[in-house]
């Protein structure tokens, strides 16, 4: 990345954006706001690719200190996972391909006047980093594991500290579309906090004692009746248990009987929550009991898991269709291969028009010219550029 | 205006198509517009390399695999080199994708 390269882009940033603000302000547009959350996105996925030094001069005010109210953000914030469900199934070829390019009918460029008022409005995301480690911890030492809680997405995690708890309220709603790979810590302490190797008295214990854990295993449909009936059939029925484990049943049954809130009743919660994702046997020699366990459990696994949205679709639309998936699992390679693999990083491209090639031989030569350059984790512009190439 | 499509593939493109990906999928803005954003940033980027680029670049290398298909020519090089006046890159394998300048005069 060169100076001159961010100067470049910063300039094209508000170019765009101020020659698209009438269509966005006027004939029923989304507004202002949506155009500043427009370019406050672009930006700071500028910014995490590299390619512009921030911070922008604007973002002197725009840039909330961590901590600090942000007004406007928190509004997408909570629309992003209600709002998204429809379209998250469709695919976003069009966007990425669009069918035939409209020619925009109004240009109006708005000079200075209008980009002074726009560096006034709060463009949050542009503080991704900070926020994202603290947003992560905080939520974590609030105690509140609830696997029902989906990891926020990446671009949920990127806004200031205030709307996080908003967030993770709302999260709830699954179906905003992840990049998921930011999550992968969140989704592993998760995993860690649970899968302790903890007595079942701990568990309830701790459930008592946090109080704020929600229902994750349907528990609360039990009578204590139709669990110590379960638990019954469980020694029944077990398969490699030995006496240790059953008395540890009927403790832990005793437990229920004392307070039917105590969800976790049937035996080493941890041990079937891990086997859940890698061995599906796991019903062969936990007994019914565990049985019952893993099938109300499973959601939450199931949930975190979710969280790295590329795999969860991708199965979804193998299991549906027999023609149209491999189109459709065509599509989210590439989207994947453009999100996470080569994500301009670690291909080499060069983008430019030619105005001549030639070749004598085996010697070619061509000139380019406005061209765009990524080479090395930097973006290189030229005005023009001259090539000489051996075949 | 002729514009190309081409500088979607760039950095700043991609991270404008992500964004206009994600605005659109929450609903808050609708594909036409995003569609006129994005042809907006082509005229806009290549107005900017047009007017605002001054550097020039030259490169060498051995040319693995050439293609010229409708009006672009894509070339696959290996071991090549890149110099402009700052500083040299050297890259393994890149690929230049160069669409033909007469059509956006026409």
């Amino acid at each position: 990345m060169t100076n001159s390269t961010s100067t470049v882009y910063i300039h094209v940033i508000e170019d765009v954006i101020s020659k698209v603000r009438e269509e966005f302000v006027n004939n029923g547009g989304p507004g202002e706001s949506v155009l500043s959350e427009l370019q406050g996105l672009w930006e700071m996925k500028m910014m995490q690719a590299g390619v512009i030094c921030g911070p922008i001069e604007r973002s002197s005010v725009s840039k909330p200190t961590p901590g600090g109210p942000t007004s406007t953000t928190p509004v997408h914030d909570l629309n992003v996972p209600y709002e998204g469900t429809e379209e998250y199934e469709t695919p976003t070829a069009d966007m990425l391909f669009p069918p035939t390019p409209l020619q925009t009918p109004i240009q109006t460029p708005l000079p200075g006047t209008v980009d002074n008022s726009l560096y006034n409005i709060p463009t949050g995301p542009n503080d991704y980093p900070a926020v994202h480690d603290s947003g992560g911890t905080t939520e974590m030492k609030a105690g509140r594991p609830s696997p029902y809680m989906q990891p926020p997405s990446p671009w949920m995690n990127q806004r200031p500290p205030l709307s996080v708890d908003v967030n993770v309220a709302y999260v709830e709603g699954r179906d905003e579309v992840d990049r998921g790979t930011s999550h992968q810590p969140l989704t592993q302490d998760f995993f860690t906090m649970s899968s302790g190797k903890r007595k079942r008295e701990d568990f309830a214990s701790k459930y008592h004692t946090g109080g704020y854990i929600p229902q994750q295993d349907g528990a609360g449909d039990a009578t204590s009746e139709i669990l110590q009936v379960e638990i019954n059939q469980g020694d029944n029925s077990l398969r490699r248990n030995d006496i240790v484990t059953t008395a540890k049943r009927e403790m832990s049954a005793q437990v229920v009987r004392s307070s039917m809130k105590i969800p976790q009743l049937d035996g080493p919660i941890p041990d079937p929550y891990d086997d859940v994702l890698s061995t599906p046997n796991i019903y062969n020699y936990q007994g019914v009991v565990n049985e019952d366990y893993n099938i109300v459990n499973t959601p939450a696994p199931s949930d975190l898991q979710a969280a790295t949205p590329a795999v969860g679709t991708q199965n979804d639309v193998g299991d549906d269709d027999d023609d149209e998936p491999p189109l459709n699992e065509n599509d989210d390679d590439d989207l994947d291969d453009v999100d996470q693999g080569e994500e301009l990083n670690t291909q080499h491209l060069v983008l430019a028009q030619f105005d001549k090639v030639t070749r004598t031989k085996s010697r070619w030569k061509c000139t380019l010219k406005d061209g765009i350059m990524h080479i090395n984790n930097k973006d290189i512009l030229f005005n023009k550029a001259t090539g000489e190439f051996e075949f | 205006m002729a514009t190309f499509e081409l500088y979607r593939r760039s950095t700043i493109g991609m991270c404008l198509t992500e964004t206009l990906d994600e605005m659109v999928q929450s609903g808050t803005l609708s594909p036409e517009l995003a569609i006129q954003v994005l042809v907006q940033f082509d005229k806009s980027m290549t107005e900017a390399l047009e007017t605002q680029v001054k550097s020039k670049v030259s490169i060498k290398g051995h040319l693995h695999t050439y293609r010229f298909c409708d009006n672009v020519w894509t070339f696959i090089l290996q071991d090549a080199i890149f110099k402009n006046e700052e500083n040299q890159e050297n890259v393994g394998r890149v690929k230049i994708v160069a669409c033909d300048s007469k059509l956006l005069t026409q």
